[in-house]
C-alpha cells in the first residue's frame, strides 16, 4: 500500500513537473521584412495565427534592417545567442552554414515525411541550403529577376514591349532617353542600373546571365569572366552608361531603392526587378497607378543564342539558430512560415511567389496575375549566384571593376583582366 | 579700443560661421517639408514646391519615434553623467598624484580606444548575456561609457592641470583632505571644462549606432540613432521622414547645449587666488 | 603632489580603470588573438598579416586614411581655433552664436553620412541643385567620381567635426587668466602680438590635446564615410575602419579583419604616444 501511494505521489510530481516544463516556450523570430510596412504586418498576422494554433509557444518579433541584419545576427550568434528562428536572403547563406550558425534540419524533415516533404519545393530552391546532403533551411519565397517597365512611357516612344534581344533593347533605350517636354534638356532616361552595393547582386548579374555568361566555372574553381560572352556583357553595361548615356548621371550611386524611385517618378522607363516591384513602386508614387502602368518582361538574350539560364534568382529562406534552446518549437515555427497556407498569404499580401511548386502552379490568384506568371515562368531560367563562401569578395571585385570601367579610371579590358585575376586569387 | 570696424569684422565672421554651419540643416529642413516625390525628383528643388508636414506626422505617430527619443535621452544622459563623474575622479587622480603605474594606466586608457568597436561588440555581448544584462539599457550605458570615458578623462585632466597646484596646497595647509580640495578648489575652476566634456560625452553616446544595434533587440528599447537608420529600409527610403527625424534628433543636443552653455563662462581663478 | 600619500591616487582612478578593464579588457585581448587566428576557423599564425603585407587594397586604404586624417584635422584646427576666438569675445546674443557653433556636431556621424549622401547625390541632391540654380555646371558626380569622392567626404567631415576642437579650445581660452590680457592692454600691445604671445602659449597644451584626440577620432571614423560612400567608388574612400567592417561582417574573415584592426590600433598608438610622452614630460 505504502509503495502505491509513494508511486502515485511520484507520478503526480513527474506529471506536474512535466506540465510545468511544457508551460511556455519563448521563441524569438527576426526578419528584415518585419521592419517593412506591409510585409511586417503580414508576417505578424501569420505568427499570431501560429501562436493561436500552438498555445504554449510565444514568439517575440525582432525587426532589423537589411543593411544591419548580418551585423546583428553574426555578433549575437558568435556570442552564443541570437534569434531562435530567422530569415536570410540568398546572400550569406553559405557563410552561415560554413560557420556552423544554422541548425541541420534533416532529422526534422525526415520526421515530417522526408522526400515527400521536400518534393514540393523547387529543386533549385533547395540548392543553396543543402550542403553534403543535409538541409539547413526552408525556402520561403523564390523569384526571378525580370525587366519592369513603364507601359505608358514605352507607348509614348512608340515601342510595344521590351525587346527580347540585347541589340534591340539597346536601341529602345536610346529612343526612351529624351526630354519629356520635347525641347528641353534630357530629363527622362531609358533605364536605371544599380551599381551601388545595396541590390547590385541581383540586378546587374542578371544582365551577365542574360548574355549567357557566368561568374565562375560550373565547378566553382575558376573565374568564368574571361569568356567572350562575359566580355560582351561587361562592355554592354559600360556602353549603356558611357556611350549611349541611356542611364541617368550618377549611376554609380544608385542602389535598389534609388532605382525604384527613378521608376516611380517616371525618370526612367525600365529597371530590373521582380514581383515586389509592383507594390513597392506603386506605393512610392500613387499617381503612377503602378498596377496598371507597369509591365514585366523576361531579361533579353543575345540574338541567336538561346541560353537556358538567363537571370538571377532571389530567395528568402528561414533558418533555425544552432544556439536555439528550443529547436523543436523553432522547427514548428519555421515549418509554419513555409507551409502552403502561409505561402498563399505571402502572395496575397506582398505579391511574392512561393518556393513551393504546388502553390505557384495551383493557386488561382497567381495564375491570374500577369506579373506573377511572367516571373514564375522565369524561375526555370534562373540560377542563384555562385554558392561559394567567397562570393561576397568576388561580387565586390566585380562591382569595383565595373565601377572603375564606368567612371573611366580603368579601361574596360584592364578592368576585366583585373577582375579575372582577382577572382582567381580569391578562389585559391 | 573697440572700434566699429573691429566689431563689424567679428560679427561678419560669426555670420559666415553661422551660414556655414546651417546650410546642411537648411537643406534637411527644406526636404523634411517636401513630399516624397518632390524630395527625390530631378531636377531637384531648393524650396518645397508643395509644403507639407506629412513627414513629421509620420515620424511622430509611426515607428515609436517618441519612445526612441526618450530612450536616447536616458541612455546618453546617463552615459554623460557617469563619464563626467568618473572622469573627474580619474582626471584628478592622474593630475595630482604620482603613483606607480600612473603613466602606464594613462596610456592604457587612451589605448582602449584604438581597437575598432566592431571587434569588441561580440565578446562584450557575450559578457552581458552571462550577467543577464543582455538587451538592457544598463548594458548599453556601460558600453557607451567605455566609449566616452577615455577622452573625458584626458580632457578633464587637461583642465585640472591648468589649475595651479598652489590652490590645492593652500587648502591642504588649512587642513582639507584631497577630496575636499577637489570639491571646493578644483571643481569650480574647471566647470567650463566639465561642461564641455559632459556635452561631448552626451553627443558621442547619442550618435552611437554599433553598440545600440548589437546590444538591443527589443524594438521598444531602441535609441533614436538606430531608429533613424531604420528608416532606410530594403524597399523604401523615406528621405523626407529621415530629414524630419534628424531635425528632431539634432534639436535635443542643441537644446541641451543652450541650457548648459552658460556654464562655459569665464572662470574665477583669479578671485580664488586673491580670496 | 597633493598630500604625502601618492597612493591615494589609486582610489581616484580605480572606478575608471575597473570599468575599462572589466568591459573592454577581455574583448580587446580576444580581438588581438583573433588576428593570429586563435578562436577562428582558420590556421593559427601570422597568415593574416602576411596576406595584409601583400594586399594592394591595404596600402591604398592606409593612404586614404592618412590623407583623410591630415586634411580633416588641420582644417578642424583652423576653423575650430578661429571660431573659439570669435566666441570668446563679449558678444551680444552670445548664447545664440554658441548654439549655432556646435550645431554640426549634434549630428551623429551615421546620420550625417546619410544626409550628406543625399545632399551630394548627383541627380537629386542639394549641392548640384544650388549649383544649377546659380547657373554653374551642375552634373558633378561628387560621390561617384573617384577623383572627387575623397575630397567630398573630407569636406563633409570637416563640417561635422570642427565644433569638437572648438569646444576644447574655447574652454581652454576661458581658463586663461584675465590679468595677463589686462597687463598686455596696459602695455599697449596690439591684438596680433597678444594672440601670439599670450593666447597661443597658454593654449598650447589644449591645442595639442585637441589635435591628438581629433586625429585619433578621425582615424577611427566609420559612420560618416559608411553612410556617404560605403568606401567607394572602388575603394577610393575606404579607410581602415571600413576595411575592418567589410572583412568582418561582409566577408566573414575574422582573422583578416582583426589584423587590420591591430594595424589601425598600432597607427593610433603611434599618434598617441608622442603626445602622451610630451604631456607627461611637461608636467611639473
Amino acid at each position: 500500500m505504502k509503495k502505491m501511494s509513494l508511486l502515485s505521489i511520484a507520478l503526480v510530481g513527474v506529471v506536474g513537473f512535466a506540465s510545468n516544463a511544457l508551460a511556455e516556450i519563448k521563441l524569438t523570430y527576426s526578419d528584415w521584412q518585419l521592419a517593412q510596412e506591409v510585409w511586417g504586418k503580414s508576417l505578424n498576422d501569420v505568427i499570431d495565427q501560429f501562436e493561436k494554433e500552438n498555445p504554449g509557444i510565444k514568439v517575440a518579433r525582432e525587426p532589423v534592417q537589411l543593411a544591419q541584419r548580418d551585423v546583428r545576427f553574426s555578433t549575437a550568434i558568435r556570442a552564443g545567442g541570437g534569434p531562435d528562428v530567422f530569415a536570410l536572403d540568398a546572400n550569406p547563406v553559405r557563410q552561415y552554414i560554413a560557420e556552423g550558425w544554422v541548425r541541420d534540419l534533416t532529422p526534422y524533415i525526415q520526421a515530417a515525411g522526408g522526400k515527400d516533404f521536400l518534393g514540393d519545393f523547387y529543386p533549385i530552391s533547395l540548392q543553396p541550403v543543402t550542403v553534403d546532403g543535409k538541409v539547413y533551411g526552408l525556402p520561403m519565397n523564390t523569384v526571378a529577376m525580370t525587366l519592369v517597365y513603364n507601359k505608358k512611357l514605352f507607348k509614348e516612344a512608340g515601342i510595344d514591349a521590351p525587346a527580347s534581344t540585347w541589340e534591340q533593347f539597346r536601341e529602345d533605350m536610346k529612343k526612351l532617353t529624351r526630354s519629356k517636354s520635347g525641347s528641353g534638356p534630357v530629363d527622362q532616361w531609358g533605364l536605371t542600373l544599380v551599381l551601388a552595393p545595396a541590390g547590385f547582386d541581383l540586378r546587374v548579374t542578371s544582365i551577365v546571365r542574360g548574355f549567357g555568361a557566368d561568374f565562375l566555372t560550373p565547378d566553382g574553381t575558376r573565374s568564368a569572366m574571361d569568356t567572350p560572352e562575359a566580355k560582351a556583357a561587361f562592355n554592354y553595361i559600360v556602353d549603356l552608361i558611357q556611350v549611349d548615356k541611356s542611364v541617368p548621371p550618377g549611376a554609380t550611386q544608385v542602389d535598389a531603392n534609388g532605382a525604384r524611385r527613378l521608376l516611380a517618378n517616371q525618370t526612367v522607363a525600365v529597371k530590373i526587378g521582380t514581383t515586389w516591384s509592383y507594390p513597392e513602386v506603386s506605393a512610392m508614387n500613387p499617381a503612377l497607378d503602378g498596377w496598371h502602368t507597369l509591365g514585366m518582361a523576361p531579361i533579353p538574350r543575345s540574338a541567336g543564342k538561346d541560353n537556358q539560364t538567363r537571370t538571377t534568382l532571389f530567395q528568402k529562406t528561414v533558418f533555425v539558430n544552432q544556439n536555439s534552446k528550443h529547436p523543436e518549437a523553432a522547427w514548428k515555427l519555421a515549418r509554419y512560415l513555409t507551409d502552403p497556407a502561409a505561402m498563399r498569404r505571402w502572395f496575397d499580401d506582398n505579391n511574392m511567389l512561393s518556393a513551393r511548386r504546388s502553390v505557384n502552379e495551383g493557386y488561382e490568384k497567381i495564375s491570374q496575375s500577369e506579373s506573377a506568371r511572367t516571373v514564375a515562368a522565369e524561375i526555370e531560367h534562373g540560377a542563384f549566384l555562385p554558392q561559394t563562401p567567397k562570393w561576397p569578395q568576388i561580387l565586390d571585385a566585380f562591382r569595383q571593376n565595373l565601377q572603375a570601367a564606368v567612371v573611366g579610371s580603368k579601361s574596360r579590358d584592364q578592368a576585366l583582366d583585373d577582375l579575372n585575376r582577382q577572382i582567381n586569387t580569391i578562389l585559391e | 579700443m573697440k572700434t566699429g570696424r573691429h566689431w563689424i569684422a567679428i560679427y561678419g565672421c560669426l555670420l559666415a560661421m553661422a551660414a556655414y554651419n546651417l546650410w546642411p540643416f537648411f537643406w534637411m529642413l527644406a526636404s523634411s517639408f517636401k513630399t516624397d516625390i518632390e524630395v527625390t525628383s530631378f531636377p531637384a528643388t531648393i524650396f518645397p514646391r508643395t509644403f507639407t508636414t506629412a513627414a513629421y506626422g509620420r515620424v511622430w505617430s509611426q515607428e515609436g519615434m517618441v519612445h526612441y527619443f526618450l530612450n536616447s535621452l536616458l541612455v546618453s544622459g546617463a552615459t554623460a553623467l557617469l563619464s563626467a563623474a568618473i572622469g573627474i575622479l580619474c582626471g584628478y587622480g592622474f593630475s595630482r598624484f604620482r603613483f606607480r603605474g600612473r603613466n602606464v594606466f594613462m596610456v592604457l586608457l587612451l589605448a582602449s580606444q584604438v581597437i575598432p568597436g566592431v571587434l569588441l561588440v561580440g565578446p562584450y555581448f557575450k559578457m552581458m548575456s552571462l550577467v543577464g544584462l543582455y538587451d538592457s539599457l544598463t548594458g548599453l550605458i556601460l558600453a557607451q561609457t567605455t566609449l566616452t570615458l577615455p577622452f573625458s578623462v584626458w580632457m578633464i585632466k587637461g583642465y585640472i592641470d591648468g589649475v595651479p597646484i598652489e590652490l590645492d596646497q593652500a587648502a591642504q595647509i588649512d587642513g582639507a583632505t584631497s577630496f575636499q580640495c577637489l570639491r571646493h578648489c578644483v571643481l569650480p575652476s574647471i566647470l567650463p571644462g566639465v561642461v564641455a566634456t559632459t556635452i561631448f560625452a552626451f553627443l558621442l553616446a547619442w550618435g552611437d549606432l554599433l553598440w545600440a544595434l548589437c546590444l538591443i533587440t527589443d524594438p521598444a528599447k531602441q535609441t533614436m540613432t538606430l531608429g533613424i537608420t531604420n528608416l532606410v529600409g530594403q524597399f523604401r527610403v523615406l528621405w523626407s521622414d529621415i530629414m524630419a527625424a534628424t531635425v528632431i534628433g539634432c534639436s535635443i543636443p542643441a537644446v541641451a547645449y543652450v541650457i548648459l552653455q552658460r556654464y562655459l563662462v569665464q572662470s574665477s581663478i583669479s578671485s580664488a587666488i586673491k580670496g | 603632489m597633493v598630500g604625502s600619500t601618492p597612493r591615494a591616487g589609486y582610489f581616484y582612478v580605480l572606478p575608471a580603470l575597473l570599468l575599462m578593464i572589466v568591459i573592454l579588457g577581455f574583448p580587446s585581448v580576444a580581438s588581438v588573438l583573433e588576428s593570429f587566428g586563435v578562436g577562428t576557423k582558420g590556421p593559427i599564425g601570422l597568415h593574416a598579416y602576411a596576406k595584409l603585407a601583400g594586399d594592394p587594397e591595404f596600402y591604398e586604404t592606409l593612404r586614404n586614411t592618412a590623407i583623410f586624417v591630415v586634411a580633416v584635422v588641420s582644417m578642424h584646427l583652423v576653423l575650430g581655433l578661429g571660431t573659439a576666438l570669435l566666441l570668446n569675445q563679449e558678444l551680444r546674443f552670445r548664447w545664440l552664436f554658441r548654439v549655432l557653433a556646435i550645431l554640426p556636431w549634434t549630428m551623429p556621424d551615421i546620420i550625417g553620412g546619410l544626409i550628406f549622401r543625399f545632399m551630394f547625390d548627383t541627380l537629386t541632391g542639394g549641392v548640384n541643385a544650388v549649383l544649377g540654380a546659380l547657373g554653374l555646371a551642375s552634373a558633378f558626380d561628387w560621390l561617384g567620381d573617384p577623383t572627387l569622392a575623397l575630397g567630398t567626404v573630407i569636406a563633409a567631415e570637416v563640417w561635422r567635426g570642427y565644433p569638437y576642437v572648438m569646444l576644447i579650445l574655447l574652454a581652454g581660452l576661458q581658463a586663461i587668466p584675465q590679468d595677463q590680457y589686462e597687463a598686455a592692454k596696459l602695455d599697449g600691445v596690439n591684438a596680433w602680438k597678444t594672440f601670439l604671445h599670450i593666447t597661443v602659449p597658454n593654449l598650447k597644451p589644449m591645442i595639442y590635446l585637441a589635435l591628438v584626440l581629433d586625429a585619433i577620432w578621425e582615424c577611427r571614423l566609420f559612420g560618416m564615410i559608411y553612410g556617404m560612400t560605403g568606401g567607394g567608388p572602388g575603394i577610393s574612400t575606404q579607410n581602415l575602419s571600413l576595411m575592418v567592417y567589410k572583412q568582418y561582417f561582409q566577408f566573414f574573415d575574422t582573422a583578416y579583419a582583426a589584423s587590420v584592426a591591430v594595424v589601425l590600433a598600432a597607427v593610433l598608438m603611434v599618434l598617441a604616444v608622442p603626445y602622451v610622452r610630451l604631456a607627461l614630460r611637461d608636467e611639473k
